[in-house]
């Protein structure tokens, strides 16, 4: 009942209106910027039309644009009524324009030179939508110039469209990937890709988390010392553990919440930045399921992982979520040993510092590096730190690492264990009340508050 | 008449071989006002500290209600509120929801809270302001509100280090008059701790007087002012002091 009532409090002063405001900014800007990148790769597929000013009329043209047409490209035909192409492209209401011109066809079939064609587009500005308006145009150019070429090799030299496959690609790849003793159909690269997506969206939500519930639980903490609430709190009849305890929940709670805004911000940023496929392949690597091969028969990266042995299962997901949840609660009683000493709003900032950097630096590290081919000490750095087991928990599970893992995990309690104990020690001792650390003047100075 | 508080050579040293408060000895009876006073660094502070269960004593014991700070200090906190000096609230509660978390963590029961949060509403005087956030109270409002938040619970011993700090006159009488009345009423003792002479004169029955972490001498107001041959509480206060540097 007396816990509760603390939680509520906790959690009334951690998830404000303004917290709130601030999720909502955030997964709207992601989704905002999905969309807009989303748009952007759209454009740059999206060759389903043309519109093309035919003046060469002949059954040559004619035949290149029923072969657009089989390409799916919707092609619309206009007339110009004058060489100004500025006041065309505005009367016509268009963005870019093709022009086959008269003598196009006599160019290719009779006196067999360079053919002329024209691609009028109009300069929207730097940005890169309308920089794809350009290139979907000039993607229309290829597929004209692809017809031509075809046209012409059939009849000036004979060779059938099947010929012209096989000459243009005359060698058929398998790609093999080997791991751990196995082997499978897929491409290393296609593999890598999956991998990177499974092993980097958990880590960038632990990253958020992380972050955002020190920060929490500092400020819950250094709030109460400097606005001197601490002192009625902890004269009232309920334990100091409980105190601890609701004020810690409260950060995992609002963690928790921040760090679901987050992933769902990613999944929408990601969704709407690759599209359907990409939506698809984040699909796969949050949830790990196994997906059909697909229609060329060629087998899918996931397939390929449960081939390889690189599947995941339930019971490492729960092995993984319980480290995850051990880096937040380490970086909590780091934290709430942290805000302790704060004594003003500019030493919370300063005592945050150590807390990112030992969460960023094996975010990065582990992103671009692999621990393994470091040299000794500043692999002995990199795992002193309890973060990055986190951080490469997901491969070493994946890549069949268990000595890693468990000794990670191992480590990881320990510390934990450690870094309680004197978060609670901290708590039930004067030592709350008397340990400071002051910037300016005073900087890192142990003083006591007041005798 | 009972003892709510008996302070047995309470000592406390947060530097070797400094004593912050050195064996100090008081007791407080049944609805009785007692004071602490002396300069800044006497010792006040920490000995209201450690008598709250906040800091623990390197020496000696005390006994609120029968029970001891060291081995019974969940005991002693629910006989006892306490109120620091300079203390804040919670800035982003209304004034109604502090008085309410706060009776939460001395009752589970939802009636007997009510009762509280109406007591303290009636003694603090803040009206409809209540429903408004804390952020927007002055100084004086706070103070009131943590005031009343301090009696709510009627405890046994309500501690208070600087009880009128940050009020305006009128509002400092009005707290004054308030825990007499307190104190008469419902038998509530208090403990208070003050620079302001004329305030403590005013409101205690008894007051020691600390200096450089020495409980120098106890005594009422009258009997002290007789001993001392002063005519107020300061005077006493300035020969205590002079006796004490020149022995």
């Amino acid at each position: 009942m007396r816990f509760g009532n603390l939680l509520k409090k906790e959690l009334r002063e951690l998830i404000t209106p303004q917290a709130l405001v601030s999720m909502g900014a955030m997964l709207l800007l992601f989704i905002f910027l999905g969309q807009m990148l989303g748009d952007f790769t759209d454009s740059m597929e999206d060759i389903s039309s043309a519109t093309i000013c035919v003046q060469d009329k002949t059954a040559f043209v004619d035949d290149i644009l029923a072969s657009l047409k089989e390409e799916n490209i919707e092609v619309n035909q206009v007339e110009l009524t004058s060489e100004d192409y500025a006041a065309e492209l505005d009367r016509l209401e268009l963005d870019n324009l093709v022009i086959i011109p008269a003598g196009f066809t006599d160019s290719v079939l009779v006196n067999k030179e360079p053919a002329s064609l024209k691609i009028v587009s109009k300069v929207a500005g730097g940005g890169m939508i309308s920089t794809a308006q350009t290139m979907s145009a000039t993607e229309v150019i290829d597929a004209i110039e692809k017809a031509a070429e075809d046209s012409i090799l059939l009849e000036s030299y004979g060779i059938t469209p099947e010929e012209i496959e096989r000459i243009k690609a005359p060698v058929n790849t398998t790609e093999i990937s080997v791991l751990n003793g196995k082997s499978a159909e897929v491409a290393t690269e296609e593999l890598s890709a999956v991998l990177m997506m499974q092993s980097m969206v958990v880590p960038i939500a632990l990253f958020f988390m992380v972050m955002m519930a020190s920060q929490m639980i500092m400020t819950a903490i250094s709030t109460e010392k400097i606005d001197k609430t601490l002192e009625t709190l902890l004269s009232t009849p309920v334990s100091r553990l409980s105190i601890l305890g609701a004020k810690m929940l409260a950060a995992v709670i609002s963690a928790l919440l921040n760090a679901v805004v987050m992933m769902i911000g990613m999944v929408f940023y990601v969704g709407g930045m690759l599209g359907s496929a990409g939506e698809e392949m984040m699909n796969m690597a949050v949830a790990g399921q196994e997906v059909s091969a697909s229609a060329d028969g060629v087998m899918s990266a996931m397939e390929a992982m449960g081939e390889l042995g690189m599947s995941i299962s339930v019971g490492s997901y729960v092995l993984f979520g319980i480290q995850i949840f051990i880096s937040v609660m380490i970086a909590l009683a780091i934290s709430l040993l942290l805000g302790a000493m704060a004594t003003d709003i500019k030493s919370v900032q300063t005592l945050t510092m150590p807390i990112m950097l030992v969460t960023m630096i094996p975010f990065f590290v582990t992103m671009f590096a692999d621990l393994n081919t470091m040299s000794t000490v500043p692999k002995l750095i990199m795992y002193a730190i309890p973060f990055t087991h986190a951080y490469t928990a997901m491969n070493n599970l994946v890549f069949g690492h268990t000595a890693l893992f468990w000794g990670g995990l191992v480590y990881q309690l320990v510390f934990f264990a450690v870094c309680m104990f004197l978060a609670v020690r901290l708590f039930t001792t004067d030592k709350i009340f008397t340990m400071s650390y002051q910037t300016g003047a005073g900087k890192g100075k142990k003083g006591l508050i007041k005798q | 008449m009972g003892k709510v508080l008996e302070v047995n050579g309470l000592s406390k040293s947060y530097k070797k071989d400094v004593l912050a408060a050195d064996s100090v000895s008081f007791s407080v009876d049944e609805g009785e006002i007692f004071a602490l006073i002396g300069p800044n660094g006497a010792g006040k502070t920490t000995t209201i500290r450690m008598i709250s269960t906040l800091i623990t004593p390197t020496g000696g014991d005390a006994l609120v209600a029968g029970h001891s700070i060291i081995s019974e200090p969940a005991k002693v906190r629910e006989n006892i509120t306490y109120l620091p000096d300079e203390a804040g609230a919670y800035k982003t509660m209304t004034g109604k929801q502090y008085l309410e978390f706060m009776a939460g963590l001395f009752t589970g029961d939802k009636h007997v809270a009510e009762r509280y949060i109406d007591r303290a509403a009636q003694i603090c005087g803040l009206g409809d302001r209540l429903n408004e956030k804390i952020g927007s109270y002055s100084r004086g409002m706070i103070r009131k509100l943590l005031l009343s938040r301090a009696v709510m619970t009627e405890p046994k011993l309500a501690i208070m280090d600087e009880a009128t700090s940050g009020l305006d006159v009128i509002n400092a009488l009005e707290i004054r008059k308030m825990i007499k009345k307190l104190a008469k009423e419902t038998g509530m003792s208090f403990l208070l701790s003050s620079h302001n002479m004329l305030e403590i004169e005013y409101v205690s029955d008894r007051v020691g007087i600390m200096t450089k972490g020495h409980l120098m001498v106890t005594g009422g107001i009258d009997e002290l002012k007789q001993r001392y041959n002063a005519a107020n509480l300061e005077e006493v206060f300035e020969r205590v002091v002079i006796e004490n540097e020149v022995r």
